[in-house]
């Protein structure tokens, strides 16, 4: 022992000292923690212990008037995996099984499903995703698999329930039907019915009940009740009609991809009452689909162009300065006023023709004439019409973000000499697709002025919550005489006007078209020359039972741009299609009117569709869209290709042919 | 067998009561940690709770068994017990069991058994066996080095394992070294080396190094007779080298989780964003914990009362953080109960380790106190943000068989050879 008795005591001081100390510094510590910071350690442990636990209300359906389901909210289960959980054992018992289960389920191979099973066990994933958004019976069948069968606790399972908003009608009018969406900052966008009536009618009120964090992330209830019951959402009946929707959809979108339009809508309004049955908002992605992007026809206001004619017609007609006789002189097709040429669209002009020819052929220089002849010296003449008619103002329709309408005045910065002679053409103010088709909605009412509506009830189980019927904006917008005179107008345009094209001899309709230039203050419109075609008028002309409009924007011109051409064939579908397709005929029966031609038409399709199944028909003669309808609805798949519209000229198979599976058959029709 | 039960009575009964009242306190604390809610079965031993009442059975055979041996069996067969150690250590590479990222376990059958526990007695034996052989003077280098291998060997064992936390605990062996004679500079050195990479962890290896400058240099001036001045240059650059290899260290040895647990231990991360994020990774075991003990007050909320701990907010809170348990539920009481527990049964077996007349039994029990110590203030530090994190248990406190038993064949082995410190040898 080498080390002196006093170095030896210095040592052991030396070592019992530091452990003394330790304890000193320990109870320093306590003290520092239990009492100088022992209320925010305090506060910080009671919180977060109880909570308010939100249990959602369960949103409302929105139904079709028909009582399809438009929008509906469903259960989606995510499972997980905690890889942890099960005990060695249990794992490698159940991992093949389950791995084969898994795969016949996803058709992943088991192997890899086994291998990423075992590593996220390596990598102490407790949260491994093994299905995301899946069904309730999906939900039943991986639960009852094995080793997920044994639960939380012993197998690992993890089941995750959310609510999804599904479209049962998939991407048809689902910008009108809506949703609400919440993105990250907390902002909600809610377009369309499910957003305009979200909060009022569908959401409900969420119930909230008091728990307590037993754990890390384990919560049990406080009491026995919930503090609040949640309360379901109404269900949301709309005034959309599926099949009409339908018609309408495809319609407008078999013609947007023809004419690689840049993006269209359709409205199909029910006269009397103003219920919309159908809207169809389609926009083209970049890769060149079509699918409900924003709601433009309630939205997107815009020069209207020659459909607006009418109403600058109508305003002259009610205010005598002229008459459909009066002659109009369009002189060459180019006229100067006030400094500015304006042309028609015909070369070399019409010359002096009746101010409902003007009409008829659209005519620029004869509406502005006409216009500037009569209200010049009083603008405010004219503009009150259109005041009277509420053109001014928007609809006031539900749905959130309705275009505002632009209409200029004197003394506003809008206002110039030019300004009277271009609104008689439809430019130089803007209007909104849903607002000129409310009026043209109008003249086809018999001049009562209704709002278009999309609710038609609100209801809770059976109960109804609340109803909605018609409401008119204005009672007559004109006297009963000129509603004759511009209804014998629009009915001309298509007989023998602007719409010839559209014009069949079995079915009516009347209406205008319009083209209107877009984007014309921009520089390269010479070389890129944008349009917006539209077709605004009713169906059948004798007793109208629907209003339509169809504005389709920046169609590609190297295809067309008449409004004619582009906008008035869907107008003439949907048309056709509603009085053919749907179970409507029979009301068509009950109104006071006989359409004769499309009785026989009808009688004739209905016989011939029963007769022939498997075999070719004798189409000619026939409704070229009724024989398309007749074919596709065979016994037989067949490929029906059809050149042109109106009557069926040419069949490019033989009557009594038997026809095979995929058989193309060819249509010709004029 | 007349002689021995006489001998029974010899026994340090202060040691042995300390030694149950830390036991049971521990068992009441892994109880309120571990039970879930339902009806307390003491004996279920799905249950940790239960478990460790198990294991406290046993510990009562394994002390008879302890104090039956003959005192001259531990120190004979010293060398044999760490041999036989040392190889299960190693068979941990080939049979091992790896349990939170620690190849460190033994699976027999249902239980596990953890090696490294047990081999900490083992080398206090055998530091104790060689010290204390005649041949054996601790001042020269030859025999530093020795007793410096047969530390060494366990402690990189277990670092391989990946057992960080109990490659430490072997560092408690300097205490016994020093008492037995190591030389002063050694100390010096030791806590001159930690201060520095404290320094140049915290304020940068540049002002660390004018502060060694000062001192040194300092130092070198005012005590003219002991240092050459090319002593002192080589100090200097040696405290050069430890301030400015410490930030390599830091950054390309040590693994992302041990820097984390630094620089939280530091506060050397300033952004309150990632502060946020390190409060809910790897700081959120100590942040609990805080809050627990936080919670507590003066005389805690009672047993079985805490909100934290019934909550299971704490996570390996009836292992490694039992304190905080004792801390919620005991409050300021319960702790400086443990505390000032722990304090006596430590300076009873220094003061024991005095009374020895056998160099072996006293350089034994300071390796009892020492490993004992080493213990207490890495746990009860790291529950209360006092240290980094490293897990270790707290001994007979925490859940665990393997540590319970380890640390009793620790302590009685020490109480067997205290109680024959009288008898001839």
């Amino acid at each position: 022992m080498a080390v002196n008795e006093k170095g030896i005591l210095n040592r052991l001081y030396f070592v019992a000292g530091c452990m003394f100390i330790f304890g000193i510094a320990v109870v320093f510590k306590l003290l520092s923690i239990q009492f100088l910071q022992g209320d925010k350690y305090r506060a910080l442990a009671s919180e977060r212990v109880v909570e308010d636990v939100v249990i959602p209300a369960n949103r409302g359906n929105v139904y079709s008037i028909n009582g399809n389901l438009l929008a509906t909210s469903i259960p989606k289960y995510d499972i997980r995996l905690d890889a942890l959980t099960p005990s060695n054992n249990r794992f490698e018992k159940y991992i093949k099984p389950l791995c084969d289960s898994l795969s016949k389920y996803s058709g992943k191979s088991s192997s890899q499903l086994e291998k990423q099973i075992r590593r996220a066990r390596a990598h102490k994933n407790r949260y491994f995703l093994l299905a995301r958004d899946i069904g309730y019976s999906d939900y039943i069948r991986l639960r009852n698999f094995p080793l997920l069968e044994l639960g939380a606790f012993k197998g690992g399972l993890i089941v995750e329930q959310t609510t999804k908003r599904e479209h049962p009608m998939g991407g048809i009018a689902q910008r009108t039907i809506g949703y609400e969406r919440v993105d990250e900052d907390g902002n909600i966008t809610r377009p369309g019915i499910d957003g305009a009536f979200g909060i009022r009618y569908l959401r409900g009120v969420d119930g909230q009940r008091k728990k307590q964090q037993i754990g890390k992330g384990q919560w049990k209830p406080l009491n026995d009740a919930n503090e609040i019951e949640p309360k379901d959402g109404y269900d949301v009946y709309t005034t959309i009609d599926v099949n009409i929707q339908d018609i309408a959809h495809h319609s407008l979108l078999k013609q947007l991809e023809l004419y690689k339009a840049e993006h269209g809508s359709v409205v199909v309004m029910e006269v009397k009452t103003g219920e919309v049955r159908a809207i169809s908002n389609l926009g083209r992605t970049r890769s060149g689909k079509y699918y409900e992007k924003l709601n433009y026809a309630v939205g997107e206001s815009h020069e209207p162009g020659s459909t607006f004619k009418v109403i600058a017609f109508m305003a002259a007609l009610e205010d005598k300065v002229i008459d459909t006789s009066t002659v109009v002189d369009t002189g060459n097709g180019r006229k100067r006023f006030y400094g500015r040429d304006i042309n028609d669209s015909h070369w070399g002009g019409y010359g002096e023709i009746s101010a409902a020819k003007a009409l008829e052929v659209s005519s620029n220089i004869g509406l502005a004439t006409i216009i500037d002849e009569h209200y010049s010296a009083n603008p405010e003449k004219f503009l009150s019409k259109i005041k009277q008619w509420k053109l001014n103002k928007p609809l006031g329709v539900s749905i959130i973000g309705e275009g505002e309408p632009d209409i200029p005045e004197p003394g506003k910065k809008n206002w110039s000499r030019n300004a009277l002679p271009s609104m008689a053409y439809g430019y130089n103010l803007e209007l909104t697709p849903l607002q000129t088709l409310a009026f043209y909605n109008a003249i086809a009412n018999n001049g009562e002025l209704v709002k278009p509506r999309f609710l038609k009830a609100v209801k809770e189980f059976d109960k109804e919550i609340e109803s909605f019927d018609k409401k008119v904006i204005v009672e007559k917008i004109c006297t009963d005489e000129t509603l004759n005179k511009i209804k014998e107008v629009l009915k001309n345009i298509v007989v023998r006007g602007t719409g010839k094209k559209l014009y069949s001899e079995t079915f009516s309709m009347a209406g205008k078209t319009g083209t209107a230039r877009t984007e014309y203050w921009m520089k390269d419109w010479k070389d890129n020359p944008r349009y917006v075609s539209s077709f605004a008028g009713y169906f059948p002309v004798e007793n109208p039972k629907y209003s339509c409009i169809v504005v389709i924007h920046k169609p590609s011109t190297k295809v067309g741009f008449y409004g004619a051409d582009v906008s008035g064939p869907v107008f003439k579908r949907v048309a056709q299609k509603i009085f053919t397709d749907t179970p409507l005929v029979n009301e068509i029966k009950s109104l006071n009117v006989k359409v004769e031609s499309v009785e026989k038409e009808y009688d004739k399709f209905y016989e011939m569709s029963e007769i022939y199944k498997t075999i070719m028909p004798n189409l000619i003669g026939m409704p070229a869209m009724d024989a398309v309808v007749l074919l596709e609805n065979m016994l037989v798949d067949v490929k029906v290709e059809l050149d042109g519209t109106g009557i069926v000229k040419e069949q490019s198979v033989n009557k009594n042919v038997k026809l095979k599976k995929n058989q193309i058959v060819v249509l010709k029709a004029s | 067998m007349v002689r021995e039960t006489n001998r029974n009575f010899k026994f340090d009964w202060i040691t042995i009561i300390l030694f149950f009242l830390l036991v049971a306190f521990g068992w009441l604390n892994i109880l309120s940690a571990s039970h879930t809610g339902d009806l307390i079965n003491y004996l279920d031993i799905s249950h940790p709770y239960g478990k460790q009442t198990v294991f406290i059975f046993l510990t009562f055979g394994l002390i008879i068994v302890l104090l039956a041996i003959d005192a001259k069996f531990y120190e004979r067969f010293s060398s044999i017990i760490y041999l036989v150690s040392m190889v299960s250590l190693v068979g941990l590479f080939i049979f091992g069991k790896n349990v939170n990222g620690a190849t460190s376990w033994y699976a027999i059958g249902g239980m596990t058994l953890q090696p490294s526990e047990f081999a900490k007695t083992a080398t206090a034996l055998a530091v104790a066996k060689y010290i204390s052989d005649l041949n054996t003077n601790i001042k020269n280098l030859k025999d530093q080095i020795q007793t410096f291998v047969i530390i060494s060997i366990p402690a990189l064992l277990v670092l391989l394992q990946n057992d960080t936390g109990s490659t430490i605990v072997y560092g408690a062996f300097f205490f016994v070294l020093y008492r037995e004679g190591l030389p002063k500079y050694y100390l010096t050195i030791a806590i001159s080396a930690i201060l520095l990479s404290i320094l140049a962890l915290k304020f940068g290896a540049i002002i660390t190094s004018v502060i060694a400058a000062i001192f040194i240099f300092g130092y070198h001036f005012f005590n003219k007779k002991k240092l050459r001045f090319a002593q002192t240059i080589f100090i200097f650059i040696a405290a050069l080298c430890i301030s400015f290899g410490v930030k390599y260290f830091y950054q390309s040895i040590l693994k992302p989780h041990q820097q984390d647990r630094i620089s939280l231990w530091l506060r050397l991360e300033k952004d309150p964003v990632k502060l946020e994020k390190m409060k809910k990774t790897f700081a959120y075991n100590l942040n609990e914990s805080e809050k627990a003990i936080g919670s507590g007050g003066f005389s805690g909320k009672g047993f079985m009362e805490g909100t934290r701990t019934t909550g299971k907010f704490v996570p390996e809170q009836h292992t490694d953080y039992i304190f905080s348990t004792v801390g919620e539920e005991w409050g300021f009481l319960g702790c400086s109960f443990v505390v000032i527990v722990f304090v006596l049964l430590l300076l009873r077996i220094l003061h024991l380790a005095e009374l020895q007349k056998s160099q072996f039994s006293r350089v034994y029990g300071y390796g009892v106190a020492s490993i004992i110590f080493i213990h207490f203030l890495i746990n009860i530090g790291m529950v209360m943000g006092l240290i980094p994190t490293i897990g270790i248990p707290l001994p007979l406190f925490s859940y665990g068989g393997s540590g319970l038993w380890a640390f009793t064949i620790l302590i009685f082995i020490f109480i067997k050879l205290d109680s024959n410190r009288i008898n001839e040898w």
